[in-house]
């Protein structure tokens, strides 16, 4: 009898240490993402506060709308680009640290530096590395070795490509910095067997190298994903997301809509589309990754 | 005989090429902290050179605009708040996740799971409702709930992975002396989670500290704003003297800066032991 009252109690304590987190994360996270869902089915606006349900017209209406459409095209190449960058660098990167330089510490300590800094700051700082007018640093340099100007930031084809510059440039030691952690939890017997074998670099870096990097491939590619789909300060601070749309991304479209305009109901029904894609993007790549780590193991 | 790891003379150039690099990634920093110290003609013909004469007035200036060490306090009230509260509600249910596989608790988890992927800016429009109804608006509390409970996702997804690597038998021992869960969580199971702790108390702390987003949204009054806030509402506002804004834009860098250059080992393996293990 006295281990099941026992039994009961430990039971009970366990599910109370869930309990502080569920609520809140209920009341501040799903409640307003439940009533994101509801408010899409609605014509709910500053014009219409009493809402009334108006089916999936939201939804037609969404893949009309040309704005939209340029804002998640926008987002998607921005995410893919920013993944795709981020890592290709920091995995040789992180290799070439792994070597036992001098100057190991000191090189880790700069490349991981931007990561700190506040991407709304480090966009203002780039709007004026990048800024047209006379005293931009990067068109100085270009005008000194006899090159033309670039119009980083005013050119519509251009823009979205300066700002992941800028991105790639304070993030990419981030990622550097977890291959590299990961690269030293390695067997060095490993490379030394490969050595003896007279293995090229490249086998070994396929063959050895990779497979064991995996995890923090995972980590690295679907963090940079998810963060990439949701980009928002560094936007706002260097374009604002123009010049005309160019720069918008799928965040700064959704509070164009559900707040600048008060569009309630219009821009809930972008937000249900956008949480879907970003759960599809999340759910393909950990298959993927999956498939990936069983193929070469 | 010579090993895997001993220095090579392919070392040497890598090492040159990489300072090279490090050197191109400073630039930018060192415009902006140098560009504080000079006048716009000045920083517009030689832009890389020191100052030909060195201004100090800028940061003051800068200072007393921003009214810093208000909303200096502010920054620090809210990060601390929140960085504190995720972690104490993350690692207590976490280490119910990770010691307690109901069928309830696994439904929780994957619930909550979902605040990894999906970010809470979906959802602007009713978060903003909900605060204003409970009559938060210009109250820091606000920020500091929505900072815990969007945060709260990723560090139960951190720290349940690792304590899935952290052995059952000390706990298993202390129940047996019958220490009740609070007991062993707090005083066993705790203090070996302090590696996974650092790992997300730092990213927490890196990633509240330059939040803008919910400022922005919640925090109207200049008494109740955060240091970012300040930077923002600056802009702009010197066209014709355009260097008067980076002392502003130093100031809006420099506490985590200086974080970071103090602690600079300790975050960077704090940040690596949670990523990898997980």
């Amino acid at each position: 009898m006295k281990t099941t009252g026992w039994n009961l109690k430990r039971n009970v304590t366990f599910q109370l240490f869930v309990l502080p987190a569920l609520i809140g994360y209920l009341i501040f996270y799903i409640y307003p993402l439940v009533q994101t869902f509801i408010y899409s089915f609605t014509n709910y606006s500053l014009y219409h506060l009493d809402m009334e349900w108006i089916g999936i017209d939201n939804y037609t209406r969404l893949f009309k709308d040309d704005s939209v459409i340029i804002g998640i095209k926008n987002t998607v190449i921005y995410a893919l680009l920013i993944t795709l960058l981020q890592n290709g660098l920091a995995i040789p990167l992180a290799i070439a640290l792994n070597r036992p330089l001098k100057s190991r510490n000191g090189l880790r300590l700069v490349f991981f530096a931007p990561a700190v800094l506040s991407p709304l700051v480090v966009g203002f700082l780039w709007s004026y590395l990048m800024s047209s007018t006379d005293y931009g640093l990067i068109n100085q340099a270009l005008r000194a070795i006899g090159l033309n100007d670039v119009n980083w930031l005013g050119n519509p084809k251009l823009a979205l490509y300066s700002i992941l510059l800028t991105q790639v440039w304070q993030w990419t030691g981030y990622a550097m910095v977890i291959y590299l952690a990961n690269l030293q939890g390695i067997s060095k017997d490993y490379y030394e067997a490969a050595s003896i074998d007279g293995a090229k670099a490249w086998t070994v870096f396929r063959q050895i190298t990779l497979p064991l990097l995996l995890p923090s491939i995972s980590f690295n590619t679907v963090m940079g994903m998810i963060g990439g789909l949701k980009v928002f300060d560094v936007i706002f601070a260097m374009t604002g997301g123009g010049p005309g749309h160019s720069t918008e991304t799928i965040v700064m479209t959704l509070i164009n809509k559900g707040i600048t305009e008060s569009q309630f109901g219009y821009g809930s029904s972008f937000a249900v589309v956008f949480s879907l894609l970003i759960m599809i993007v999340a759910f393909i790549q950990l298959k993927v990754l999956k498939k990936w780590e069983e193929r070469l193991f | 005989m010579k090993t895997i790891d001993s220095y090579r003379r392919s070392d040497l150039i890598l090492e040159i090429l990489l300072i090279i690099l490090a050197l191109g990634m400073v630039v930018p920093i060192y415009y902006l902290f140098i560009t504080t110290f000079k006048s716009s003609i000045d920083a517009t013909l030689h832009p890389m050179w020191l100052p030909v004469e060195w201004k100090f007035l800028g940061y003051v200036e800068a200072w007393k605009a921003m009214n810093y060490p208000r909303v200096f306090l502010n920054n620090l009230v809210i990060t601390v708040s929140s960085v504190a509260g995720v972690l104490l509600f993350a690692s207590l249910a976490a280490y119910s996740f990770a010691r307690r596989q109901t069928r309830l608790n696994n439904f929780i988890f994957y619930l909550i799971l979902i605040g990894v992927t999906v970010p809470f800016q979906v959802a602007t429009i009713p978060l903003f409702r909900l605060i204003s109804n409970l009559g938060l608006i210009d109250n820091p509390a606000a920020v500091i709930f929505v900072n815990i409970f969007t945060l709260i996702s990723f560090n139960i997804f951190l720290i349940k992975n690792f304590i899935n690597t952290v052995p059952m038998e000390l706990e298993e021992s202390a129940s047996i002396d019958g220490c009740g869960v609070t007991g062993t969580f707090f005083r066993i199971t705790l203090p070996l989670l302090l590696p996974v702790i650092a790992t997300v108390a730092i990213l927490n702390t890196l990633t509240t500290w330059n939040d803008f987003f919910s400022p922005l949204l919640f925090l109207q009054s200049r008494e109740k704003g955060v240091i970012l806030q300040e930077v923002y509402r600056n802009i702009g506002k010197f066209s014709v003297d355009w260097t008067a804004f980076f002392p502003m834009m130093v100031l809006g860098i420099a506490p985590l800066l200086a974080f970071y250059v103090f602690m600079q080992r300790f975050i960077i393996s704090g940040i690596t032991t949670g990523a990898v293990k997980g």
